[in-house]
This record gives C-alpha cells, structure tokens and sequence, in this order.
C-alpha cells in the first residue's frame, strides 16, 4: 500500500504541469546560484592566495628598519573563503576578509564584500544556501499543500475509505512521495558541491563527512516542512485554505521569526556603537602603560620596579634595550584592554545567540541556519574563532619585534635597525578553524531544537491522519 | 453476507434511521427504495463504518462492522452516486492503485482483463480518467468491486445521471456479480431498474423500513403504487 500510494503521488505530481514548471524554475536557479558561488569562491581565493604571497613578500623584504617601525608598518591577516561557504555563504558577505595587523592597536575585520557593492546588496544575493533555506520549503508547500484536501475535493477520499486503506500506511506514502523529490534535489545540489569542491583548492578544512552533516541537517529541516505541510492538508478541508495557511507558516518560519529574533536580541543585548566602544577602549588603555611614553606615571613605576628586579641604577646599565621592554609591557596592557572589551562584545553576542535559539522554538529555520552556517565556518563564531587568532599572532608579532628591539640594542638606541633578513623569521598567520566534532558540540542546543522539531511533527502528523 | 440488526442512527433529535432490519444473502440483489432523507445513504455509511450507529449493529461476512472495521472491508466494495478516481490517471493506473490499496497486486493484463469483464472498451484502458464519462467512470468502479473479489457490493445511487444505455449496461453488470455470488446492497430512485435487477425490494420512509418485496412476486406497476403510496403518505398526512 505504501509502495502503491507513493507510485501514485509520484505520477500525479510528475503529470500536474504546475509542479513540472516549479520543479524546473527551481533547478535553473539552483545551477545559477551554485555557478555564481563557484564563481565568486574561485575569485576570492585567487584573490586570497595572491594578497597573502605579495603581503608577506613586503613583510619579508622591508629591509633594514627598527623593529617598532615595522610593528607600526603592520601586516594583514587574511581570512580564507571555506570549501562550504559555496553552499552557505553566511555572514562572510558582512564579516569582512582581512584584518590589518599593528602595533598598539586591535583593529576588526575589513574590506567585505558588502561595503564593496552599492545599497542593490540590500536585495541579496542568488545563493544556493537561499535556494535551500527558503526556496525549497516553499517547493515543499506546492507539492504537498493539496496532498490529503485534493482526496476530499476530489470526492477519493470515499472510495479509498471503503478499501479499507490503513492511514499511517497512505499517509507513509504520500511522506514519501513528497519527501523523495526534495530528497533527490537536495542530493543533486550537494553532489554538485562535492564534485566541485573536490576540484578546488581546498585550504585543508574541507572534508567530506563536515558536507554530509549539512546535507542531513538541510534533509531535517526539510522532513519538517514536509510534516508540517501534510499536517496542515490534513486538517484543513480546502487546498486553497491549506495552501494560505501553509505559506503563512512560511512567512512566519523563514522570515517573521528570523527578523524577530533579531529585533529582540539587538534590543535586548545591544551593542555598544563604534564611538562607544572606541571612546570606552581608549579610556581604559589611558589608564595603563602608554609604550610610547617615558614620562608618563605608569612608565616610571615600571622603571623603578625593573631598575630594582635587576639591582642596578640606570636604564643604560640594563641587559637590554628599556625601551624595548617598556613597548612590550605597554602592548600587553593594551591587548589586555582589548581582550576586555573584545570578550564583552562576544558576550553580547553569546547572549543575542540565546535569545536566537530560544525562538528556535517557532521556527526550524533559526537552527537550521546556526547549523549550515557553522558547518560552513560561515558564522559569527568562526568569525570571532579568525579574529581571535589574528589578535593572537598580532600580540606575538609585537612581542616578537620588541624582544628583538629590546634584545639588540641598547637603551636610548631609537636608530637601530634589524638585519634585512630578520623579517622572514616571524612565523606565517596560519588560522585552522574549529573541526566538525567541535562545532556540532558547540551547537548541541540548535541540533536539539531541530531534534524536537522533527519528533514533534512527524508525532503530530501521525496523531493528526488517524482521524483522517 | 449483510445483516442489519434493529440499526439505528439519530442526529441530535433527529432520526435518521429507525431499527432497520434487513438481511442480503450471497447472489442476491436488494434495493432501496425512498425519497431523499429515507436513510438510504445512512444505512449505505453505516455498513461501510463512515458513521457510528445510535444503537443496533451491522453485519458483512458475519463480522460486526463496528468492531471490525478493516477486517469487513476486505469483503466489500462501494462504488458512490458519482464515482470519483484520480483524473491523471489512466483507467489501468486506478484500478491498479485501488486494487493495490485493497492487498491485490495484479498483472497490467490482468487489470486490462478486469476492466474488459466490467464493460469498459480496450481503447479507453490507458486513457486518463478526466475524459471519461459517469457511466465509464461506473465501469471502473465495478473493475475495483471485481478486483476486489468483493463479497458484497454497496452502491448508492449507481444509476443517476446515467443515461439509458449505460444504465441499462450497468444492470446487466450487476446480474453477472449476481452469478458470482455477490451480495449486492443498492440505494436508488430508480423504481424501473430496481425492479430489472433486484432479487428483494425494500421500501424505506422516514429511516423506517416500511415495505419489502420479492421483485418476483410484485410487478413494476404494483412496485409503483406501492412506493407512491408509501412516500405520499406523509404528503397527504401534511
């Protein structure tokens, strides 16, 4: 019976032309998307690769030149474009892909591809996670919005009734004949994404088994709409009821919620505005050891304590260049004011995130797309993971560049310069970001909410089709 | 093969249907006659488990339709006033799903065999549903019932709408379920074609069986009056 039904809604859908029209629009958009992403993965990685070898050759051949000079001279941190993000390119489009590396300071992320674009980026972009996330639920909804009405409508439901039909094996049937078109989309699209991904530079982060998960979470999202679609068929009496109120449940889920939650978790935990946290940070490091000044109270305290740790009367008599030590010293109370101010940003973040996953609750949208963009290391968290480790080789480049100022010359000594060679010796930025195991550990709450959805609704629809 | 036993149905106050009494054994035909709202179409949904009864009980096979519901089915077959299968489909592709859904999984010729005993032409066999007529659409309806290998056949107004070939067709389609030992259950208004075909003749009233004949031992104009008197009775009461 179960083989019968699904042979059945198979043929009706492959005959009904509305769906054959959908099916297709569906499938060009998705070669468009994933011909446009494979484009632009292409491109900033060439881009990538071609800014991270002329930066470091700079750094490399600065010549002669004082350590301090350099460190003000700075270089870049560059953020690679991940093999998934051809799927689900997340926040990257606004996160920014490279961050300036200096003395003194800790500066965000730049050059986005947004700030690149006129106010057009409003609309978005043609992307295959936009085809996943909400062009194929609503696919879902054309193709099942009418699966139990039309039976009604079409007076079936009678004579099937008298055949003695089990309903968990027909409502099974039409599961499967709704699921397995999506299913075999789905497929076609992470296929794709596989062949081209296994024919591109993949930067060592790409694996096989980080893309099945997000294959399985995309396939959970969608058996979610596909119970709650049948559920809604099955309760309603009409199709043109069925199909206003599933798209409502669309509206909701895809975009009311997401705008929503966003609403209440910037008003909940705001962000400080860029003058604050600038006004607030540069307060706090006027409070510490300024590197640059030998005058100030701080500076003489920590002359007084060195003089003292090493026994001797004068800054000349040091083993070591003081002014280099002091630069050293000085950094380290900057980037611990950093750290700071850097670590409350994250915890507003981390509370915006909770206020996200508590709406989860509404919408399988919201987990689904903490989940894509995770795997993808498209998101916010990867982001911080990247500017983290950037802010980590900066603090050791400082530290390296001042030990070297403080270990080769002497006090007073502002014009010494580093051997021409010096530079190449200063260890590459290399950043892993977090490992498949580590994300999904870290989105246990969002894989559990997708848990939930799926067993509430497949409970639901069951409980909903024996009354059928 | 179907038993009703003192099967009542009342809506709120309103009754439906009046400890009916009635027995359909193998090979016969029964007709029911009655205005609408006689109970006809409620004693055709009570013994196929659409409604629960007030009281009494239905039998088919032996087994209480009430308490085997599934298992009653497996005997049965209902073919409605307006048969409605799936207008994408062909002829063979319904009859295939509705005798797929039954337990029954049977060759294409076998099907093509099928929808050939139950009158319908050879070239209209994979044709799609949404060309065919009421009166082929009927024809399908019996291919189910014979797929079915049913036992008893309800039918609720069978022949309305059909014009007199078809519906003369369709007669000659349940005497050949007759042969077969089918127990057949018919609703209609159609005093001449239930005197044509049926074994027993029932007159219904108000959910109240109030007349039966053999159709042997009553002509069709002894049937007429019979009926006339029964349903303008009330009329002439208002």
């Amino acid at each position: 019976m179960i083989l019968k039904t699904f042979q059945k809604e198979t043929k009706e859908l492959l005959r009904d032309g509305r769906v054959r029209i959908s099916v297709i629009i569906v499938l060009l958009l998705l070669g468009v998307a994933v011909w446009i992403s494979a484009k632009q993965y292409q491109n900033i990685n060439e881009q990538y690769e071609a800014a991270k070898i002329a930066e470091r050759a700079i750094w490399d051949n600065q010549g002669e030149k004082n350590p301090h000079s350099a460190a003000h001279y700075g270089t870049y941190a560059f953020k690679p474009k991940y093999p998934l993000s051809l799927v689900d390119q997340g926040v990257d489009k606004f996160a920014g892909t490279s961050i300036f590396l200096e003395a003194h300071k800790r500066n965000e992320a730049q050059f986005s591809a947004a700030a690149d674009q006129t106010g057009l980026a409003r609309f978005g972009d043609l992307t295959p996670d936009f085809i996943l996330l909400f062009i194929i639920p609503l696919l879902i909804i054309l193709l099942g919005y009418n699966s139990f009405t039309k039976e009604r409508e079409m007076g079936t439901l009678t004579l099937l009734k008298s055949q003695g039909i089990s309903n968990w094996k027909w409502l099974l049937g039409k599961w499967l004949a709704l699921f397995f078109p999506i299913f075999c989309l789905t497929a076609l699209l992470f296929l794709i994404a596989g062949i081209l991904l296994g024919n591109l530079n993949d930067f060592g982060v790409f694996n096989s088994s980080s893309l099945l998960m997000m294959f399985v979470v995309y396939v959970g999202y969608y058996i979610i709409f596909i119970n709650i679609v049948l559920l809604i068929s099955a309760r309603t009496k009409k199709s043109g009821i069925s199909l206003v109120v599933s798209l409502c449940v669309w509206i909701i889920a895809c975009l009311a919620a997401p705008k929503a939650a966003s609403n209440i978790a910037e008003t909940k935990h705001p962000y400080p505005t860029r003058q604050e946290f600038a006004a607030n940070v540069l307060k706090d490091k006027k409070e510490g050891l300024d590197g640059h000044n030998p005058w100030s109270k701080e500076a003489k305290l920590l002359e007084e304590e060195v003089l003292k740790k090493y026994g001797v009367d004068s800054l000349h008599q040091l083993p070591f260049n003081f002014d280099g030590y002091r630069m050293q010293k000085g950094e380290e109370h900057e980037a611990e004011v950093y750290f700071k101010h850097y670590n409350y940003l994250k915890n507003q973040y981390t509370q915006q995130a909770d206020v996200y996953q508590s709406l989860a609750a509404i919408s399988p949208y919201l987990p689904t797309r903490f989940l894509s963009m995770a795997i993808a290391h498209t998101d916010y968290a990867t982001h911080w993971d990247f500017a983290d480790a950037a802010e980590e080789y900066r603090i050791a480049t400082q530290k390296f560049l001042n030990d070297n100022f403080a270990e080769n010359s002497e006090y007073g000594n502002w014009g010494y310069r580093a051997d021409a060679s010096f530079w190449k010796s200063l260890p590459t930025f290399d950043y892993d970001p977090p490992e498949l195991g580590s994300i999904l550990s870290r989105n246990t709450s969002n894989l559990g909410i997708l848990g939930l959805w799926l067993a509430t609704s497949f409970g639901l629809l069951l409980f909903t089709t024996k009354t059928v | 093969m179907i038993i009703t036993n003192n099967l009542t149905k009342l809506y709120g106050e309103q009754t439906a249907l009046d400890h009916l009494n009635l027995s359909v054994k193998e090979g016969e035909i029964y007709c029911l006659l009655g205005a609408n709202g006689a109970g006809k179409t409620t004693t055709i949904n009570l013994l196929l488990g659409f409604i629960e009864p007030t009281s009494g009980s239905a039998f088919i096979n032996q087994l209480n339709v009430q308490e085997s519901q599934r298992d009653t089915k497996r005997f049965l077959a209902y073919i409605p006033e307006n048969l409605m299968l799936y207008p994408s489909l062909t002829a063979v592709e319904n009859l295939d799903y509705f005798s797929g859904i039954a337990g029954k999984t049977l060759s294409t010729s076998a099907l093509k065999e099928l929808l050939q005993e139950a009158g319908l032409q050879p070239e209209a066999f994979d044709k799609r549903i949404s060309t065919f007529s009421k009166g082929m659409r009927q024809k399908v309806g019996i291919a189910i019932a014979l797929a079915k290998d049913a036992k008893a056949l309800l039918l609720d107004e069978p022949t309305s709408g059909l014009d007199p070939q078809a519906s003369n067709e369709f007669g000659s389609l349940l005497q050949k379920l007759r042969t077969k030992g089918v127990a057949t259950l018919m609703a209609t208004h159609d005093l001449f074609r239930a005197k044509e075909v049926a074994t027993h003749i029932g007159i219904m009233k108000d959910g109240q069986l109030k007349q039966q004949f053999t159709a042997d031992d009553i002509s069709l104009s002894e049937l007429e009056k019979a009926y006339l008197d029964t349903v303008e009775y009330k009329e002439l009461a208002l």
